[in-house]
């Protein structure tokens, strides 16, 4: 087994009809790594995203993720893989309004075996999982678990994410944009609380930003367009 | 099992629209079973109207006219037939019994039926049930006596012993009545489900009797007029009457005697078997009833639709709900069965509740429907051809189900983990 998370070679890719988007010739996460990866919007940073987790497919190159090429993988077993490696924390709006905040934590778990096996074993069961991260993220009081997600603040909710991100400890934690709602004290605590429970996880974390102002905490920070030849020609 | 949850939870929290599609669906669920049980309750009472009947002998018209004033109290003879027809059937040898009908007077809207004491012993309707009689008895020779069907006695609340006035003619509100020949209830009918219910028996003297001083279809007037005392002592023997019910020694002699009465010599007759008459009136109102399930069939296919586009709307809505499935690890076919269960739950909803409905109404308008309409519903289970309904239902809704479904697969395959908003 090799020390990268993800290594992509040679990577193309373009919408239908469009121009190329992506043309990125290498690029590495290392197993336990936090990455800061600087995007603006329109950079194809979701479509970057949407290749790692294996929803869309790339023109050429490969995608290795834990030394298993995704291209090679049926679509149904790369959506299994993305699930039991790959934990997600989206911009804002990140849970199911209508389940109670253990329940979206525990969401993975229903369709991950892996994950909730891990979660299991860690914790004795997926609910204590579940509570142990969301007391480990600030979220303890009493009869927070069984309360709707759409009842918390923003601050709460993406907490709420992260955990479910965590839960069945992921090789890798995709974060896309997850502070920009907050504000920007509340930003760096939660930064500080998502890189601990990853070391503890032993999960690597790629974190996907405009906010530049984040790329110090980082273990290491890349910008997309340095990364991307694609982009650096249609800016000339 | 957790897919369930998850449909059932996503479709609380649009409790609203859920409602309403689940209601819309349950009223037309409600509303064909309500329609296929008056349906087949209306065939079965209807083909349980007459029974151990062989033929039914009246003047010369059409079969349907017939059954319908002779056994329905619908509409009127055309003509009547001479007493001495009756006597002459009466007495043939292939004959086993023999009823004679006369027809002509009402009372408050309720037809008056002369008949003879033959009437309660040998007429059938349902599986060859017999008249009871609730209480008191039959009448006897004497003229002036009543038996009251069992509807009659409810609705116009007459006790035994009661007196009452016909009136001439069958116009519900009649301005000649036989006022000076009042008839004593003598008898009640237990209740039938048949327009025997509807019907009040007199003797055939009765009827003689109340007409005996007519004239050019008028009462007499000053010294011509007889009393009621007067008519006791005259000779009550009726001239002729509406029609008459013939049962038969042999099955087998019933076609032969049906032509032997259609080319009877003495006047013209016309004999009917019943069942054939019934079929051929039912294949009449087969049609009215027929449109009207075919009518509430596409209620529910309304319902259904309804329901389609509730969840085709609120699709739009939910891309975001997919798009967080998906990156949990819910796969496209996932999300394709969530909706596909989210229909089936929301017609499976509507189908119990419109079972619910159906029940409470018919415990409601049971007493009702029975009083007014003379139609019996019984609050029995669905029957197998019901269940298979309701099965078609849901076949229909899970068939639809499948339209969202196609559609928010392709969707979540397009959008993937992330939605642009």
């Amino acid at each position: 087994m090799s020390s990268a998370l993800i290594s992509l070679s040679n990577l193309g890719f373009a919408w239908p009809g469009q121009a190329e988007l992506l043309d990125i010739p290498s690029f590495t996460l290392q197993r336990g790594e936090s990455l800061f990866l600087k995007g603006p919007s329109g950079s194809g940073k979701t479509t970057l995203l949407g290749l790692l987790g294996g929803v869309q497919q790339p023109k050429r190159g490969s995608i290795l993720l834990l030394d298993q090429e995704l291209s090679a993988l049926s679509a149904g077993a790369r959506d299994r893989f993305r699930v039991d490696h790959t934990g997600y924390i989206f911009q804002q709006f990140n849970l199911l309004p209508f389940l109670s905040v253990r329940e979206n934590v525990e969401l993975p778990c229903h369709f991950s075996r892996l994950r909730a096996k891990r979660a299991i074993q860690r914790h004795g069961s997926v609910d204590n999982a579940a509570a142990a991260l969301l007391a480990h993220l600030g979220l303890d009081q009493p009869g927070l678990l069984q309360r709707r997600a759409d009842q918390l603040s923003i601050g709460q909710q993406q907490r709420v994410a992260a955990a479910r991100a965590l839960i069945g400890q992921p090789e890798l934690v995709i974060a896309d944009e997850p502070t920009s709602a907050l504000d920007a004290d509340a930003r760096e605590a939660f930064l500080q609380l998502l890189f601990a429970e990853c070391r503890e996880a032993g999960s690597s974390l790629l974190f996907v930003s405009h906010d530049q102002s984040l790329a110090r905490l980082f273990d290491r920070s890349l910008s997309l367009a340095e990364l991307n030849r694609a982009t650096r020609l249609t800016e000339i | 099992m957790y897919l369930l949850r998850l449909a059932l939870a996503s479709l609380g929290n649009r409790r609203f629209t859920a409602l309403l599609t689940v209601f819309a669906i349950a009223l037309s669920v409600c509303l064909l079973l309500a329609v296929e049980r008056v349906r087949s309750e209306a065939r079965a009472s209807f083909a349980n109207t007459i029974s151990g009947t062989d033929l039914i002998v009246g003047a010369r018209s059409g079969s349907v006219n017939l059954l319908l004033y002779s056994v329905f109290r619908i509409g009127n003879a055309t003509n009547n037939i001479r007493w001495d027809s009756f006597e002459h059937f009466a007495a043939h040898p292939q004959v086993k019994w023999a009823i004679p009908i006369s027809l002509g007077d009402s009372h408050r809207g309720y037809r008056v039926m002369g008949t003879s004491p033959a009437y309660f012993e040998h007429l059938h309707y349902g599986r060859g049930q017999s008249l009871q009689l609730a209480s008191g008895r039959a009448f006897a020779d004497a003229p002036f006596e009543v038996v009251l069907g069992a509807e009659v006695a409810q609705a116009l609340d007459y006790q035994l012993g009661a007196e009452l006035v016909l009136a001439h003619g069958v116009a519900s509100i009649s301005l000649v009545k036989h006022d000076d020949k009042p008839f004593k209830v003598v008898g009640i009918l237990a209740r039938t489900g048949t327009p025997v219910d509807r019907t009040l028996h007199i003797s055939l003297a009765g009827m003689q009797a109340l007409h005996i001083d007519w004239q050019n279809g008028m009462p007499a007037r000053g010294a011509a007029r007889v009393s009621a005392s007067q008519v006791r002592s005259m000779d009550l023997q009726p001239q002729a009457i509406t029609a008459m019910l013939l049962g038969l020694n042999s099955k087998i002699a019933t076609f032969s005697l049906q032509r032997e009465i259609n080319q009877f010599r003495g006047e013209p007759l016309l004999a009917i078997l019943p069942g054939v008459a019934l079929q051929e009136l039912w294949s009449l109102m087969g049609t009215a009833e027929q449109a009207l399930f075919v009518v509430s069939l596409f209620v529910v296919l309304t319902g259904l639709i309804g329901m389609l586009t509730a969840i085709l709307t609120s699709l739009n809505e939910r891309r975001r709900e997919m798009a967080i499935l998906r990156s949990v690890g819910a796969r496209p076919w996932h999300i394709a069965s969530l909706l596909i269960l989210e229909a089936f739950a929301l017609a499976l909803a509507g189908v119990l509740l419109g079972l619910l409905l159906l029940y409470l109404g018919i415990a409601a308008a049971q007493g009702q429907v029975q009083a007014n309409y003379g139609l019996y519903l019984p609050l029995k289970p669905p029957t197998g051809y019901e269940w298979r309904l309701l099965g078609a239902i849901l076949a229909a809704a899970l068939l639809m189900g499948c339209v969202p479904a196609w559609r928010a697969y392709r969707q979540s395959l397009a959008d993937g983990l992330s939605i642009r908003l």
